[in-house]
């Protein structure tokens, strides 16, 4: 864990994560609008399906900058962006949903106490990013007393775990491998394990 | 078209306020929401909201109901998988499924909902600029120099981002020896590596964009706003207006008997 | 003003040092050109002056360093910033804000200037650098050029004791350069301090009075007086790679005037059948035509350059031929492969030899591991082929994109400025490398701002401005061709102005100089 103060590099990465994955998000909202008529009676399932892939940026952004809170802060600065530049929708709430998402991202690697970074805390992440929308969905649209609740629940998690959790490490390591994540916690970690190749000169 | 970020180019009373202001009342308002599900309160908001909106802000109706488009599938599916998915009396049977009267109730309210809340979102963004949103956030809501110069920074990453995502397309499209002039691939693998080569020159943009405002100073001590977003009496104003309206709607239908909340449906 | 004693940079994961034991003094007033080939380190000297590295990047560094009177290694990179000024060396990338006012009135915020003061000290700024006509962009819209110029100012707006400039002119026409670099003179004057890393040495004019010259091992090889540095250490360093002067050519090269060379005529390449032609060639992007009319054929074992200034519609013109832009018109003729002007957008293989490898699997090609390992020989990547290409140098990425098209056996290449911020060898050897191709008998397009290039590797010129075809012929014709040149706004490199009188092919010329250059011992 990192005890300095959050430097400017770190904050504008974070920015862009949010950026990157706020445009990818719109794109990804094209998919579900596609999804939710292709699984024609189901079609509100489509967003349980996607879920995880609206969170990503949170346990993205802890691996990369391995600090308390950047789940959070990633995914509160793409709602900000969404709101104030991507004109989305659903407008401030998203501020909200972006927090409780990030704080259940967050939730697996503080239960680490951030010290670990191996794939069940990122499956363990994703699960309670899925679990943490669940119980917003709950509250803004009575998920609960659905009948397909046991359905929605099951979906988020899967979803959570796989396109949240995993992908997160994924894109990780895909990055870091390419250079960019040089001055970060991560690419700091990767020189430091003898597992991982040292970069060529 | 305005650009992304960017509000209308005219003037109007929304384009005046505060935008912190503005995503404040905004912010409360979508709270508040969340706790009527009956159909009559979304609906008399709403029915009190467009014409708002379209005169404070002179936002054109065409342009509202073009909006309405982005959100209104979503609304539908909200009205269908709830009208379906709920206990009560059974209305109607549709293919199979089970149309329940309360379903359809908190159906109609959760669209109704979702149709008023796009339709602030989109006077929101038509009439509040994103740069000023942000210094604005900066002067008034004490967020710091360097996380609101980094959002700026994500601003200029997002304004390059969708030329940045066709040239790397284009780019990528040219590699491949079969490929057909005139058509980008848009295959799931190719989406893929191209928004990975997106990612890649995003993450160095800002790489490098830090830099620069590093050695421009930004951080290194008390700064001053050159041009300082305005903040007065009639925002206050404006909040309390808002804010009271919203209220008196929702006592109302509360007096009226037809408030419903997820406790009592 | 600046005061750097053995001075020492290794990047972590890198085995040798970037620079070695550098001294480097420079007192008020003075101004220090930055010398070396690709890679030797002149961008990591500046960053070090700047205080970014080892604080913002990751880096052991060794020795002194104190710039304004401060330690640079370990005060904190902003507030070395009230006194030194960095304009980094991708210029597009250092433009933070939404608009040029609040750009250029950052730096005077972040010191905490009054207010009322900020507005009279942007306008002056912009004025100076010749940018007071942009005050009211949006950053986003300029062109490379315009969001040069308002970098420099935003630079320059805090009246900086230090002034460190990374190739400020790279992306600029052949005029564009010139005014930048009138800017950046016009600026260093005051009684400041400048440290400048530049490739265009022709473009800029006038020399600053220093020189620092670093070696490809990242120690410093010579200092002194620019000319007498320059002249009496010019032949090894054109054979070192480093642009210079035309005077220290003309040294190196042992003559007086290029007249005195002894040219050796090349023969003319024949020109093949016609690979790609195009008639009423017209390209429109938001609805504005950027390109209008245009006849163009590209014949077999012929490179055809097309020239003009930014925004003249060349890369319009090679997406428009390429078919990755709706035309009006025709366009007829084989495959055509193109070369993206920056490398990172085209890269979709996570190893150097899977990027390689990429085309000619698609294509389904025999003998892939064959063209592959012949590839990265001819392009001088071998030992790199299990490198992530996003982990290669910006000279490196390029021979690396060039390499991944020659090896897709398309009938036309269209190469979109190759060879920017190229050192002068890595800049032959791309030229070489097109050259090559059109002797294979391919059609080659090549869009470039650096008209001796033009000289070096072209069979004809096709010279655009505002999106026609201003004159297209043989390259001898066009760049003796004073009325076109100044029609397209287009001033020759002194090198040029010097070949045209000496009544040879230009090419042949050229050759000549940089033959008799690297012959000469050291
Ligand atoms: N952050 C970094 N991490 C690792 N290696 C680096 C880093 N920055 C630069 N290098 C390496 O250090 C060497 C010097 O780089 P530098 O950018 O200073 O060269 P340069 O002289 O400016 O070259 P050019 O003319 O291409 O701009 C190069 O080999 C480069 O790959
Ligand atoms: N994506 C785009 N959308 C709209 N207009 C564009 C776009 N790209 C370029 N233009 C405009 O088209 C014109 C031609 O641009 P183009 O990029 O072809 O010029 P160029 O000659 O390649 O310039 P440079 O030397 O700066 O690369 C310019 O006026 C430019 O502003
Ligand atoms: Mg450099
Ligand atoms: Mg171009």
């Amino acid at each position: 864990m990192n005890r300095r103060r959050i430097s400017l590099s770190e904050l504008v990465l974070l920015a862009v994560l949010a950026v990157v994955s706020g445009f990818v998000y719109w794109a990804l909202v094209q998919a579900w609008i596609a999804l939710q008529i292709a699984m024609g009676p189901f079609g509100d399932l489509a967003q349980n399906v996607l879920i995880g892939g609206w969170m990503v940026a949170a346990p993205l952004a802890l691996y990369i900058v391995r600090r308390p809170g950047a789940g959070i802060v990633v995914e509160l600065v793409a709602a900000l962006v969404e709101v104030a530049f991507l004109a989305s929708p659903v407008g401030p709430m998203l501020l909200v949903v972006g927090l409780v998402q990030g704080a259940g991202a967050e939730l697996g690697f503080a239960l680490t106490r951030y010290r670990r970074y191996d794939w069940s805390v990122f499956v363990l992440s994703g699960a309670l990013a899925g679990l943490a929308s669940t119980v917003l969905g709950m509250v803004r649209f009575g998920w609960l007393t659905q009948d397909w609740f046991a359905w929605r629940l099951g979906l988020q998690v899967a979803s959570g775990i796989l396109l949240c959790g995993i992908a997160a490490k994924v894109i990780g390591d895909a990055l870091a491998r390419t250079g960019v994540l040089d001055n970060t916690a991560l690419g700091r970690a990767r020189r430091q394990d003898p597992a991982t190749p040292a970069p060529v000169p | 078209m305005t650009g992304l970020g960017q509000a209308l180019p005219h003037d109007s009373v929304l384009h005046r306020r505060n935008p912190t202001v503005k995503l404040a009342v905004f912010l409360v308002v979508s709270l508040v929401l969340l706790v009527p599900v009956d159909p009559w309160t979304p609906l008399a908001l709403l029915l009190l909201a467009l014409p708002a909106v379209a005169c404070a802000g002179r936002i054109p109706l065409p342009v509202l109901g073009r909006a309405a488009l982005l959100f209104g599938p979503f609304a539908c599916s909200l009205l269908a998988v709830n009208a379906v998915t709920r206990d009560g009396p059974v209305v109607a049977d549709v293919a199979g499924l089970q149309a329940t009267s309360t379903g359809l109730a908190i159906g109609v309210a959760l669209a109704l909902r979702t149709v008023l809340v796009g339709t602030l979102a989109v006077a929101f963004s038509l009439t509040t600029d994103g740069a000023r949103l942000m210094t604005s956030l900066h002067q008034h809501a004490r967020l710091g120099a360097r996380p609101t110069f980094a959002v700026l920074a994500g601003y200029r990453v997002l304004e390059d981002l969708p030329q940045r995502w066709t040239t790397i397309r284009q780019a990528q499209s040219v590699r491949d020896p079969r490929h057909r002039a005139g058509r980008l691939p848009r295959d799931p693998a190719s989406l893929a590596r191209a928004a990975f080569a997106l990612l890649v020159v995003a993450l160095r943009q800002g790489e490098r964009m830090a830099i620069a405002m590093e050695t421009r100073g930004l951080g290194s001590g008390p700064r001053t706003v050159h041009r300082p977003v305005a903040l007065d009496r009639r925002d206050a104003v404006f909040a309390v207006v808002v804010l009271s309206v919203c209220g008196l709607v929702v006592l109302a239908s509360w007096r009226a008997g037809v408030l419903r909340t997820w406790s009592t449906v | 003003m600046i005061e750097v004693r053995g001075l020492g940079v290794t990047f972590p994961g890198g085995v040798a040092p970037v620079l070695r034991d550098v001294d480097l003094d420079v007192p008020p007033g003075e101004q220090v050109l930055v010398l070396a080939g690709s890679g030797a380190g002149k961008s990591t000297l500046l960053r070090v002056l700047a205080g970014i590295v080892p604080q913002v990047v990751d880096a052991h560094v060794t020795g002194r360093v104190r710039v304004a009177g401060l330690d640079a290694t370990t005060t904190p990179t902003a507030d070395l910033a009230r006194h030194v000024a960095t304009l980094t060396q991708d210029p597009t990338d250092q433009l933070c804000l939404p608009t040029v006012l609040d750009e250029v009135a950052f730096a005077l915020e972040n010191r905490g200037v009054d207010p009322a003061l900020i507005g009279p000290a942007v306008d002056r700024t912009l004025s100076a650098v010749g940018a007071a006509h942009l005050r009211d962009r949006r950053t986003a819209e300029l062109s490379g050029g315009e969001g040069q110029r308002v970098a420099l100012a935003a630079a320059l707006v805090a009246d900086p004791k230090v002034l460190l400039l990374d190739e400020p002119t790279a992306l600029l026409d052949p005029a564009a350069a010139r005014a930048v670099a009138g800017a950046v003179r016009a600026a260093a004057g005051s009684g400041r301090s400048a440290v400048l890393v530049e490739h265009r040495l022709d473009e800029l004019g006038q020399l600053p009075g220093r020189v620092l010259v670093l070696d490809p091992d990242g120690r410093v090889r010579a200092t002194g007086p620019t000319l007498q540095v320059l002249h009496e250490d010019a032949p090894a360093l054109a054979r070192l790679g480093t642009w210079l002067p035309l005077s220290a050519e003309l040294v190196a090269a042992g003559v007086d005037r290029i007249g005195d060379l002894t040219v050796t005529a090349t023969p003319r390449a024949p020109a093949g059948p016609t690979v790609l032609s195009a008639r009423a060639l017209r390209v429109r992007r938001d609805g504005r035509t950027v390109v209008d009319g245009l006849d163009l054929d590209v014949r077999a074992g012929r490179v055809t350059a097309v020239v003009g200034l930014n925004g003249s519609g060349k890369s319009s013109l090679l997406l428009g031929l390429a078919g990755l832009l709706p035309v009006e018109g025709t366009v007829r003729g084989g495959s055509v492969g193109l070369v993206f002007q920056h490398p990172e957008h085209q890269l979709l293989a996570r190893t150097v030899r899977d990027e390689v490898a990429w085309g000619p699997r698609r294509a389904r090609l025999g003998g892939v591991d064959e063209r592959v390992s012949g590839a990265l020989e001819s392009y001088r990547l071998t030992g790199f082929e299990d490198r992530d290409p996003f982990r290669l140098s910006g000279g490196q990425q390029r021979r690396l994109s060039l390499a991944a098209m020659a090896v897709c056996g398309h009938d036309v290449l269209l190469a979109d400025e190759p060879t920017f911020g190229q050192d002068r060898a890595t800049s032959v050897a791309c030229a070489e490398a097109l050259r090559a191709l059109a002797d294979e008998g391919r059609g080659v397009v090549l869009v470039t701002h650096d008209l001796r290039l033009v000289g070096e590797v072209a069979d004809d010129v096709l010279v655009l401005h505002a999106g026609r075809a201003l004159a297209h012929g043989p390259v001898d014709a066009v760049l003796a061709d004073d009325a076109v040149l100044r029609g397209a706004g287009l001033p020759l490199p002194p090198v040029l102005a010097a070949w045209r009188r000496t009544g040879h092919p230009v090419r042949a010329t050229l050759q000549a100089l940089r033959r008799a250059g690297l012959a000469v011992p050291a």
